[in-house]
């Protein structure tokens, strides 16, 4: 019966498991511009990703080599400067910490694999999610976030961002309940960064882990213009075969 | 080609049919010179058919049916593997292709009457093709283990525990286990790579050799071997051999043109091909936020939802599938092609179509009220089709036509009065209106209008 239940309950509704009314409009803090192009972008993603997020997300499914070779960062300069453990330069991006250590630190939530977890929710939520930390005591790390409400992370770039505070008022809904909306961030305490600057971190980040979630992105379209020119031609060439074959069927 | 050739040729069709068999299924195939657009789609599913063979074989060498690897495995694919995001996406997207052609395939069997006499064991092998290709979709779906993969196969699996009494011993043995787990995905790869690809090819192989044992029918269903000249060949056929083969040759570079727009600039077609949240590994705690299946089942997902008994839904959604073998002793009309059927005729075709493809947009879409009352509203237009057809057969008075609508509608309304489970009767009868509209038009119009008359078919094929 047990299963019945399940049955019924994700075939009557297919349950949404929303998190309440949304406290803010999704894209207010602006839309993320994916630039595979942009090599020195990825290049200082890169940087940022091992630094601030690999230490507790792992890229399971990435190696360091394949990052190197893609982003064109020399295997010397990436041993020395992003491999922080006794990994080698071929292995898998993988973290040392335990997953039960991470479940018990980050309130049972394990950090997701970033190599393929971006690639879920999308970049824009990873850029709407590194913009929107702000100060709330009551969070276990003293952060809560607007675009995942009750975060499990902390703020890994707060020395870079600093601190803001965000400033709610309270609307009612047609069914008369009262929910806090989101009005605007107010700047506490200064980070070392510029806004401009924390943006730049932020463009980079993103764009690198878009391409992490999909290395195949930097060649797949030029081969894809490659293929289609070839059956144009082919196609050219096929109908031109045909027409003349029937050219005496009528 | 005859058997009295020499060398290595002639001396292998001493021993086997090797030129019968290519005289007989190629160059002396005679098919109808006016296939148009829609007969390319045959031929298409037979390539995608190869490329899903093909590629499946190159996945199979790097993937790993095991549950803790599975989905790494694929992510290796992607990666690691040189070429393998190619092949992958070449296999993922051929799936969905698979079904667009085999979709616009049987559209074009109702468009023309391709399933009728003497064609009716064609269609029936080529709907259990469609049946065995679901079950081979739905299967390989499962194998990269993400979390649609998971959550998906739970709830179509979980579908069989709505038959009474038995229901979750079926769905058990199904799984090999209480829940989806590594002995399911063992199976379903064991029967995705051996047990259903062999299927699929023994019923192709049938459904061709059934085809050219009474010949291909044509846009205008005319008999071209009623018309044979002195050779006894058919005057209105050509040769499959060049003819054909030249032609398909063309219609599949056009495909493999689109097929490649979609592998090499959307794989995942946003979201449609390789759904979002099947990028996270399967996770038995984390249920997606919306679960539905992939775009080419959800119209058979609509007609399950639409129907509030589990039980009933379950039914409703396995007799919509059964319904279109029987196509054959439903439309009854001796006129085969669309060209010299009724105004009527098209339109409820027309309606046919727009109706399979709503049921299938509100599959993919979460029930809202008004969602739930329009998946009914069009579930009921989709078995609808199949009476109307039923009555299109032949002429009929106006005894006939008035007693079929108050009896249909009457049903319709009943169902509304008694069972329909909606809390808003605004909106209950309101799409009320869309079956009532159906009826009026499929119905009363044969009485009023010239709209039903059908037109003579021309003795040989017009173009």
């Amino acid at each position: 019966m047990k299963f019945l239940a399940v049955v019924l309950v994700l075939l009557s509704a297919n349950v949404a498991w929303a998190a309440g009314p949304s406290a803010y409009e999704k894209g207010s803090f602006g839309k993320i511009k994916i630039d595979l192009s942009n090599r020195t972008s990825l290049q200082r993603g890169a940087k940022y990703f091992v630094n601030y997020c690999l230490s507790c997300h792992p890229a399971q499914h990435s190696r360091y080599k394949r990052v190197a070779d893609d982003l064109g960062i020399s295997e010397d300069l990436m041993r020395n400067n992003m491999i922080f453990t006794e990994q080698k330069f071929g292995d898998l991006m993988t973290v040392a910490m335990k997953r039960e250590d991470a479940m018990k630190w980050f309130l049972g939530i394990d950090p997701p694999d970033l190599s393929t977890h971006v690639r879920a929710i999308g970049p824009q939520a990873v850029y709407e999610y590194l913009k929107t930390f702000y100060i709330d005591e009551t969070r276990p790390f003293g952060v809560n976030n607007l675009h995942l409400p009750n975060t499990a992370m902390p703020h890994v770039l707060v020395n870079l961002q600093g601190t803001q505070k965000a400033v709610f008022h309270d609307e009612t809904d047609e069914n008369g309940k009262e929910h806090p909306v989101f009005d605007r961030f107010e700047t506490l305490e200064p980070g070392t960064l510029s806004e401009a600057q924390y943006e730049q971190v932020v463009v980079d980040t993103v764009n690198f882990l878009a391409y992490l979630s999909e290395p195949a992105q930097l060649v797949r379209k030029r081969i894809g213009i490659g293929v289609l020119f070839f059956l144009v031609v082919l196609g050219a060439l096929s109908y031109f075969l045909k027409k003349n074959y029937w050219m005496d069927i009528h | 080609m005859s058997g009295k050739t020499g060398g290595l040729f002639g001396w292998i069709d001493a021993r086997f049919p090797l030129g019968k068999m290519w005289r007989e299924h190629v160059a002396e195939y005679y098919a109808p010179k006016n296939f148009n657009f829609w007969y390319f789609f045959g031929s298409l599913a037979l390539l995608v058919l190869a490329i899903q063979i093909l590629s499946g074989i190159f996945l199979t060498m790097h993937y790993k049916p095991d549950a803790e690897l599975a989905f790494a495995s694929v992510e290796h694919i992607m990666r690691d593997v040189n070429w393998g995001w190619l092949i992958r996406y070449m296999h993922s997207t051929g799936a969905s292709f698979f079904f667009i052609v085999v979709y616009l395939h049987m559209f074009r069997g109702l468009m023309y009457g391709s399933f009728k006499n003497p064609r009716e064991l064609i269609w029936i092998l080529g709907m259990l093709i469609y049946v065995a290709l679901m079950a081979e979709a739905f299967m390989g779906y499962l194998l990269p283990w993400g979390n649609m993969s998971y959550w998906g196969a739970q709830v179509i699996i979980n579908l069989f525990n709505t038959i009474p009494y038995i229901g979750e011993a079926i769905s058990e043995w199904i799984r090999g286990d209480f829940v989806i787990s590594d002995a399911t995905l063992n199976r379903f790869f064991a029967l995705h790579v051996v047990a259903m690809p062999l299927a699929l090819l023994a019923l192709v192989f049938a459904h061709i050799l059934a085809l050219h044992e009474v010949g291909s029918n044509n846009p205008d269903g005319v008999e071209i071997k009623e018309t044979k000249n002195a050779d006894g060949i058919p005057v209105d056929g050509v040769p499959f051999h060049p003819y054909y083969t030249v032609k398909d040759i063309f219609g599949a570079t056009v495909f493999l043109a689109v097929f490649s727009v979609v592998v090499f600039f959307v794989p995942d077609m946003y979201g449609y091909f390789l759904e979002h949240a099947n990028f996270d590994p399967a996770n038995t705690l984390n249920t997606p936020e919306h679960i539905a299946p992939i775009w080419y089942f959800t119209p058979f997902y609509t007609v399950l939802r639409a129907i509030p008994d589990p039980f009933g839904g379950f039914v409703g959604m396995v007799l919509s599938i059964v319904v279109l073998f029987f196509l054959p002793w439903i439309d009854r009309n001796p006129i085969k092609s669309i060209r010299y059927r009724s105004a009527l005729f098209r339109i409820n075709l027309l309606v046919f179509v727009v109706t399979f493809i709503i049921l299938g947009y509100l599959g993919l879409n979460a029930v809202t009220p008004l969602y739930s009352q329009l998946a009914l509203r069009f579930t009921e237009l989709y078995f609808l089709f199949f009476v109307v057809l039923w009555a299109y057969s032949r002429p009929h008075g106006a005894v006939f036509w008035i007693g079929s609508f108050v009896i249909l509608l009457g049903g319709v309304t009943l169902y509304d009065v008694f069972m329909n489970t909606s809390e808003y009767p605004e909106l209950i009868w309101k799409t009320w209106i869309i079956p009532a509209a159906y009826l009026v038009v499929t119905l009363l119009l044969p009485l009023f209008t010239n709209l039903g008359l059908e037109k003579e078919v021309p003795a040989r094929v017009t173009s």
